[in-house]
């Protein structure tokens, strides 16, 4: 079957699924609902496989508006790619999300929240496929809109309110830009589809540019997350319902990435090395900021939800540096960097799906995601703990997992700008790759609390020591999720050529050479084949070892040095996990023999010597993250709102009371002067409205003179 | 910071001869009676003097128990002509009732390398002062391998100071509890070995062996740094106990 | 006869106790004793707190401590004040019958009187009416409800009987703030360190409460002296801190002698003061080694720490015990050291203190020392007041308050010397008031040992009942010892109150808002001892 064939499969057995959802009820409603949910997404998957293997676009006319011409889908390797992404997120969320709704008590709720999360589903698949501005953008407002009602669906707490309209303001804020930026192109070009779009694209004046870029990707980047338009995320992502953060989190975040793409790469090439500068600074700047809110935070969905920031502007920063790189004509590199950009998006998308469940099954298990009430989760959940154990290693980048792979690519990308010549750029580029190697540390700082404080420990409240296994529905997903992490992480090699399909048009060039050739292997084939003496001398000390026994090859990033000193980054997960499995067993088999015949001895707690050893005697997320605090407090800037102290008599406490209110750097520096303004100009007209006939009068009299002596001004 | 390079330089080697040698330097220990030949009617007089009944009288002198002589001086000053003869030596550490563990091999495993964690169970703080000492550079643990450690977890000696009142009862007991075996116990100062001064009583245990078992005792109030070191050596095997009474028979050999 | 030779005279306010207190409360009735210059203020169970919050309040007395008896079958509860501007003491007595337990708090108001309270509460079952935090405070969780051991009917030496009971201690908590913890530390902790607990509460920056837990070495001395003769009994009071033995001993033989009228000898007058300020500069030198430990100098740590050895060893030489055990006795010394040895002790001292100016001029260049002890652990002049601080840590907080110097007891009157202060109240203060009053005691040691008068070390004394005041400059700063015999020369009631029990009381306010790593520099700038505050 081709792929439009499969994606009618899709299309058709969404919309049964839909009616599934409407017409059933119960655990038939609910078993139905993920029996479909799997097919519909296996449909997906397939039609992202054929497409790639076909590796064509292919159109498919929608219907005729008269006026405004044809609307059609196409399938291509660009958008197969986050079609598949976004099967294997919803494939993953659905059934967590079926198995959750059991806990509305109404049937017309579950009802019309599966059908809310189906239909987003079905709408991000036709963002992903549209080949018009005009269906592009009523698909993406269709899923502005779900995404409303979805965080708004536990509308009986007000944090789920006051982020939902958030989420509204902001969400149409962006999408009135980029309607702008797009409806601009078209006009310039005259076209509506895709394809004119991009044939015309060579008229715009590089004003028209500027504008066009600067209102889609501040646009778009609202639902990407990027500074200084995510206000909305991290209040968004930790009000929604738990079975829908994960999608929020792994497949709409994906929709921003893929219209900037679209825009900026595919429908407007850009020779603007300026544009390129803006993405890589805001990438690494969001990437900072929402490790540094991340590590801060005291919340799991909402330290996740920072952490997608974080990933989300490590994608930008990768994306800008490709932008720059194909700009100053080094293709090759751009593909390097378009390759990693995409890549870090998608082994995002996998563990962020896989902890936001895992967070979903903590707050299903125990009540709460407040850290703080957490804790020794590790005895009642261990399963769960296993996988998200899994999706922490990933997301703190530690090998042999994906997170490892794209954030080790992306530094040495960044440390390709060396090949420039413009000083000014080279510096953007260190200062970025600086920011993102402090974003990478902190990242683990950030994980091992999340980790230590939930998982590990004494369970900090009743809740905690009572918490239940996560069901099924949530346990194999998040198992298969951390084996992609893993495979993901293991076999970049085979996953480097399938994105360099996706690339290489945008691009123009073939990066998958220069980052996946054998071990130090130089050809003519190679652009920067390495000098036979340098690879003999790499050889004589062993650098090829294992490479005939082991499939796959290595990741090998080169940076031209001397023609005879090549400086080479050879790197392969797939050989190291074998390595580090043997190093762990010479290491565990050392050590048992050191220490057979030797008792093993257990001791309480050491606590210094205090009776009895309790939860509230143990860290807490806040305590963890206080060095991080005190750090960067110019940053976070956190306000100690009360600071009070009750006392009996002069000296005897009975409360010591703080409460700290942190505002959001970005609501600091945007909104709030803002909001501070129009509040002061509102009190200021309020002081004008005295409620005095005379005073009114008195204005009418001024305006009366005023307008006077404008009219009758000479000239 | 350089100031400080040379002034410990120039301070040079301050480092007691103990143990290869004995250390005869005036004031290392505050010394203590020795068992004494007396007649009959003296020996009545001066055994009364004694506040703490650590001076036994015996047919032919007075014999001293030094599980409770706090060398108070009281048999030596202001006693007319008859004066407990006084000893000015320090190697005063003894067995307990129950150091004889076979089969342990402490010297093997720890005769180089020994860390120690002190523990305070109502000691007045003089034996704390002494304790502390060990550290400075007169006597200088870590030459002999001996180490502190602030965590029960490590150690592999507990040194106990105090005549362990009813609050330190549970941490003294908690702290022995976490060592990992093998492990000893040092008992120092008399209050440690019988509650000296302060018990028993109904807030004192009156002696450390009342709680855990006990392996070395070291007499004294407080034992002098030496004192202490010696027991230390006497823990790991790598010196000779001394005695905890001294009878007048002894000292004619 | 008067033991302490008091050489200024009280001012006229205090000659007018007698005529103000009756004035303003008929029930008060004033006894005046003008060779002691104490002023007996009987008082009754209603105007007890009057009259404690106008001498403490408008009169501006100190308040020093708080003396409860069981008296056959009456409660004698003596509030003592003294007035450090006019030199003359104010008793408070209430006497009240045993049935009837319940006395007015003054802990309220008066804050130096909070432990107090909560001390005799604890032990002997008396309830402070208004006083905002009674209970446990002593007595730990494991001692049984309504058992106290102070009352003269509980066997002090009945064999210890562990109570084991199933309620667990938690840490009372206040701290309301989102991810607040606690951080517990001890009672056992550190390498060397006296038991104590403390409660830490925090968020992770800063302590934003600080609970101290003592009594864990309560060995109960008030307690188990009773019934002993002054012989034994002053076993007890050099052992109540090892650190300031001599201290203790000499403010019990001070309290006997007042009592029985003993005139000490004025060689051993001489020789006590010498010996005090002996200890009081091993003392120094000892904290001021803590400190250099508590911020990591290594070098600065073992200069300190072989002239401490060295201060040791050289008591052990004059005095014959490394910390003057046994050296004391009622009535005089027990030894009379030769002029051979006295003449070491003065050239020693000044030698030894030479080597301690070295060490000061080194940490006054170590910008990295002083940088953790400038601002860290302020103590301000009204908490010095309302906690009634002594010693060198209310000194270093502005406070001019010296028993030394204000009552000029024993040997004082024949020396001139400076009481050091300084205002600052921070840990480097505490520093250089160490520094200070180290050097006045070896002026004083110098000067006192120029003139050492020939003649008996000690005096006979005859027991008799009664009870007595002996109150010490310890090296830590004021102490209280009262004493009372019965006709038999046995100690009825034997009651100290010490100054780290003042000061640790303050602990708390100095290290709070401050961060973990200054929490053990403030605890060693403070130079406490806990056996002395537990007794």
């Amino acid at each position: 079957m081709n792929a439009v064939a499969w994606l009618h499969v899709f299309l058709i057995l969404g919309a049964l699924n839909v009616a599934a959802a409407v017409f059933l009820n119960g655990a038939t409603q609910r078993r139905t609902f993920i029996l479909l949910a799997l097919l519909e997404s296996t449909a997906l998957l397939m039609t992202g496989v054929a497409t790639f293997l076909t590796d064509t676009a292919t159109l498919q006319p929608l219907w005729q508006f008269p006026s405004l011409g044809r609307m059609q889908l196409r399938l291509m390797p660009f958008s197969a790619l986050f079609l598949m992404v976004t099967a294997v997120v919803f494939a993953a969320s659905l059934p967590f999300a079926a198995h959750d709704s059991a806990q509305y008590a109404r049937a017309a709720s579950r009802r019309l929240f599966l059908v809310l999360y189906q239909l987003l589903y079905l709408s991000m698949v036709v963002v992903f496929s549209a080949d018009d501005v005009l269906s592009f953008l009523i698909a993406w407002e269709i899923m502005s809109l779900l995404v409303y009602g979805l965080v708004l669906f536990e509308h009986s707490r007000p944090a789920s309110q006051r982020a939902a309209y958030l989420t509204l303001a902001l969400s149409e804020l962006g999408s009135v830009a980029a309607i702008i930026g797009l409806l601009l192109f078209a006009a310039l070009t005259g076209h509506l589809d895709f394809a004119g779009l991009r044939a015309g694209s060579g008229v715009l004046s590089e004003g028209a540019r500027w504008v066009i870029f600067l209102l889609t990707f501040y646009g778009f980047g609202v639902k990407a997350g990027i500074v200084p338009v995510n206000l909305w995320l991290p209040d968004a992502h930790a009000a929604a319902p738990r079975s829908v953060s994960p999608v929020l989190s792994g497949a709409t975040l994906n929709l921003g990435i893929y219209a900037i793409m679209l825009v900026n790469m595919e429908l407007l090439p850009t020779n603007q090395t300026a544009f390129g500068l803006v993405a890589l600074i805001t990438g690494s700047v969001s990437a900072l900021i929402g490790i540094l809110y991340a590590t801060t935070q005291n919340d799991m969905k909402r330290a996740l939800a920072h952490s997608s920031i974080e990933n989300m502007g490590i994608v930008i920063a990768a994306f800008g540096a490709s932008l720059v790189f194909a700009s100053l004509n080094h293709p090759v590199l751009a593909g390097m960097a378009l390759i990693v950009a995409l890549y870090h998006m998608i082994n995002h998308s996998v563990y962020k799906t896989l902890l936001f469940i895992g967070a979903g099954a903590v707050d299903a298990g125990t009540g709460t995601h407040e850290m703080n009430r957490l804790g020794g989760l590790i005895r009642r959940m261990p399963w769960t703990t296993l996988f998200f154990l899994g999706g922490i290693m990933a997301i703190c980048a530690l090998p042999p997992f994906n997170g490892f792979v794209s954030e080790w690519l992306t530094l040495q990308t960044m440390l390709r700008a060396a090949e420039l010549t413009s000083v000014a750029v080279r510096v953007g580029f260190a200062l970025s790759g600086a920011l993102l190697a402090l974003t990478a540390g902190l990242a683990i700082t950030c994980f091992v609390m999340l980790f230590a404080m939930s998982f590990l420990g004494m369970a900090r409240s009743k809740a905690a020591s009572q918490a239940g296994e996560a069901p099924h529905a949530a346990r194999i997903p998040m198992a298969a999720l951390a084996t992609l992490c893993l495979a993901l992480g293991v076999l970049p090699t085979y996953v480097i050529p399938a994105l360099d399909e996706v690339t290489a048009p945008l691009v123009h060039a073939h990066a998958v050479d220069s980052l996946v050739p054998a071990f130090f292997g130089a050809n003519a084939a190679h652009p920067h084949g390495l000098p036979v003496g340098f690879i003999q001398q790499f050889h004589a000390i062993g650098a090829q070892v294992g490479q005939t026994l082991l499939p796959g090859r290595g990741l090998v990033v080169l940076h031209p040095g001397g023609t005879r000193n090549p400086v080479v980054f050879a790197m392969s997960t797939g050989y190291t996990l074998p390595v580090l499995a043997v190093l762990f067993l010479i290491v565990y088999v050392v050590f048992r023999g050191l220490t057979s015949g030797r008792q093993l001895q257990r001791r309480s707690v050491w606590a210094g010597g205090i009776r009895h050893f309790s939860p509230r005697t143990t860290y807490t997320a806040t305590g963890f993250s206080a060095p991080v605090r005190v750090l960067f407090h110019t940053i976070l800037r956190p306000i100690v709102s009360d600071d009070a102290t009750e006392t009996v008599g002069e000296h005897f406490r009975t409360v010591i009371r703080r409460e700290t209110t942190e505002f959001h750097i970005v609501d600091r520096l945007t909104l709030r002067p803002v909001t501070h303004t129009v509040l002061w100009i509102a009190a200021l007209l309020r002081r004008m409205h005295r409620g005095r006939v005379n005073t009114y009068a008195a204005y009418v009299l001024a305006s009366l003179l005023v307008v006077l002596v404008v009219g009758l001004w000479p000239g | 910071m350089f100031n400080w390079f040379y002034t410990g330089l120039k301070t040079g080697i301050r480092t007691t001869p103990y143990p290869a040698k004995t250390d005869a330097a005036p004031g290392v220990s505050p010394g203590r009676p020795r068992a004494t030949r007396f007649d009959a009617q003296v020996a009545t007089v001066l055994a009364m003097r004694c506040p703490t009944g650590a001076l036994v009288r015996h047919q032919r002198g007075v014999d001293v128990d030094y599980r409770h002589c706090v060398h108070c001086s009281r048999c030596r000053r202001d006693t007319g002509s008859a004066v407990m003869d006084w000893s000015q030596d320090y190697d005063w550490g003894a067995l307990g009732a129950q150091a004889e563990r076979a089969g342990h091999r402490f010297r093997d495993i720890f005769g180089h390398s020994l860390h120690i964690r002190f523990l305070d169970a109502g000691a007045c703080g003089a034996c704390m002062s002494e304790a502390r000492q060990l550290n400075n550079p007169y006597y200088n643990i870590h030459r002999l391998g001996f180490f502190i450690t602030p965590t029960p977890r490590d150690a592999d000696i507990l040194l106990v100071a105090g005549p362990v009142t009813d609050a330190m009862r549970i941490p003294l007991q908690k702290t022995y509890a976490a060592m990992p075996e093998p492990k000893r116990v040092v008992a120092m100062g008399v209050c440690a070995l019988s509650g000296g001064v302060f018990g028993p009583s109904f807030i004192s245990a009156g002696g450390v062996a009342q709680v855990i078992p006990v392996d070395v005792l070291v007499p004294g109030c407080p034992p002098p740094p030496l004192a202490i070191l010696h027991g230390l050596l006497l823990a790991v095997e790598r010196t000779m106990p001394s005695l905890l009474t001294m009878r007048v028979a002894e000292t004619e050999t | 006869m008067v033991v302490a030779a008091v050489m200024q005279r009280p001012s006229a306010a205090w000659q007018e106790l007698h005529r103000i207190c009756p004035a303003r409360w008929p029930e008060v009735s004033v006894r005046t004793d003008h060779t002691m210059h104490i002023a007996h203020l009987m008082v009754t169970p209603t105007t007890i707190r009057p009259v404690c919050l106008w001498l403490f309040g408008e009169a501006e007395y100190h308040f020093a401590t708080l003396v409860t008896e069981e008296l056959d079958d009456t409660w004698h509860l003596t509030y003592v004040f003294y007035d450090p501007a006019c030199h003359g003491w104010a008793y408070v007595e209430l006497q009240q019958p045993l049935a009837q337990t319940s006395v007015m708090s003054i802990g309220d108001t008066i804050h130096a009187a909070d432990w107090h309270e909560r001390e005799a509460e604890d032990l002997f079952g008396l309830r402070f009416e208004g006083h905002p935090k009674l209970g446990e405070f002593v007595l730990h969780e494991n001692w049984p409800e309504g058992v106290n051991p102070m009352r003269k009917q509980f066997d002090a030496h009945a064999p210890f009987a562990y109570h084991q009971q199933k309620t667990v201690w938690q840490p009372p908590t206040i701290v309301e703030a989102p991810g607040a913890f606690i951080m517990p530390i001890g009672p056992v902790y550190s390498d060397f360190a006296e038991s104590a607990h403390f409660v830490i509460e925090t968020t992770g920056e800063d302590m934003l409460r600080v609970l101290p837990r003592f009594f864990y070495k309560y060995r109960g001395v008030e307690k188990i002296a009773e019934g002993k003769t002054a012989d034994h009994a002053l076993l007890l009071a050099e052992r109540l801190s090892g650190s300031s033995a001599f201290a203790h001993g000499f403010a019990f033989c001070r309290a006997m002698e007042s009592l029985c009228e003993t005139e000490v000898p004025p060689r051993a007058r001489v020789l006590r003061s010498a010996f005090a300020e002996l200890e009081r500069l091993r003392h120094h030198v000892s904290v001021i080694t803590g400190i250099c430990a508590s911020t990591g100098l290594a070098v600065a740590q073992a200069q300190g720490a072989i002239i401490e050895e060295d201060f040791l060893r050289l008591t052990a030489q004059v005095c014959g015990h490394r910390y003057l055990f046994g050296v004391l006795k009622p009535g005089g010394l027990t030894l009379a050291p030769d002029e051979q040895r006295l003449g070491l002790l003065r050239e020693r001292v000044h030698a030894l203190h030479t080597r301690l100016e070295e060490l000061h001029t080194g940490l006054r260049y170590s910008s990295s020392f002083l940088d953790r002890l400038e601002d860290v652990g302020l103590i301000r002049a009204e908490v010095v007041k309302a906690f009634g601080l002594v010693g060198p840590v209310a000194r270093a907080s502005g406070s001019t308050a010296d028993l030394r110097k204000l009552f000029r007891y024993g040997a004082y009157e024949q020396v001139n010397f400076e009481v050091p202060t300084e205002t600052q109240g921070d840990g480097y203060a505490r520093l250089r008031i160490l520094f200070r009053e180290a050097a006045q005691s070896m002026a004083i040691i110098e000067r006192l040992l120029d003139d050492v008068p020939h003649g008996p070390v000690s005096a006979e004394v005859i027991p008799r009942a009664g009870a007595a005041l002996g109150f010490v400059e310890a090296p830590l700063g004021a102490t209280f010892h009262w004493l009372r015999l019965d006709a038999a020369g046995r100690v009825q009631r034997y009651r100290v109150s010490t100054p780290s029990f003042r000061n640790w009381h303050a602990f708390r306010v100095a290290v709070e808002h401050f961060s973990f790593q200054d929490f053990p520099i403030v605890l060693a700038t403070f130079g406490l001892s806990n056996a002395e505050c537990d007794r």
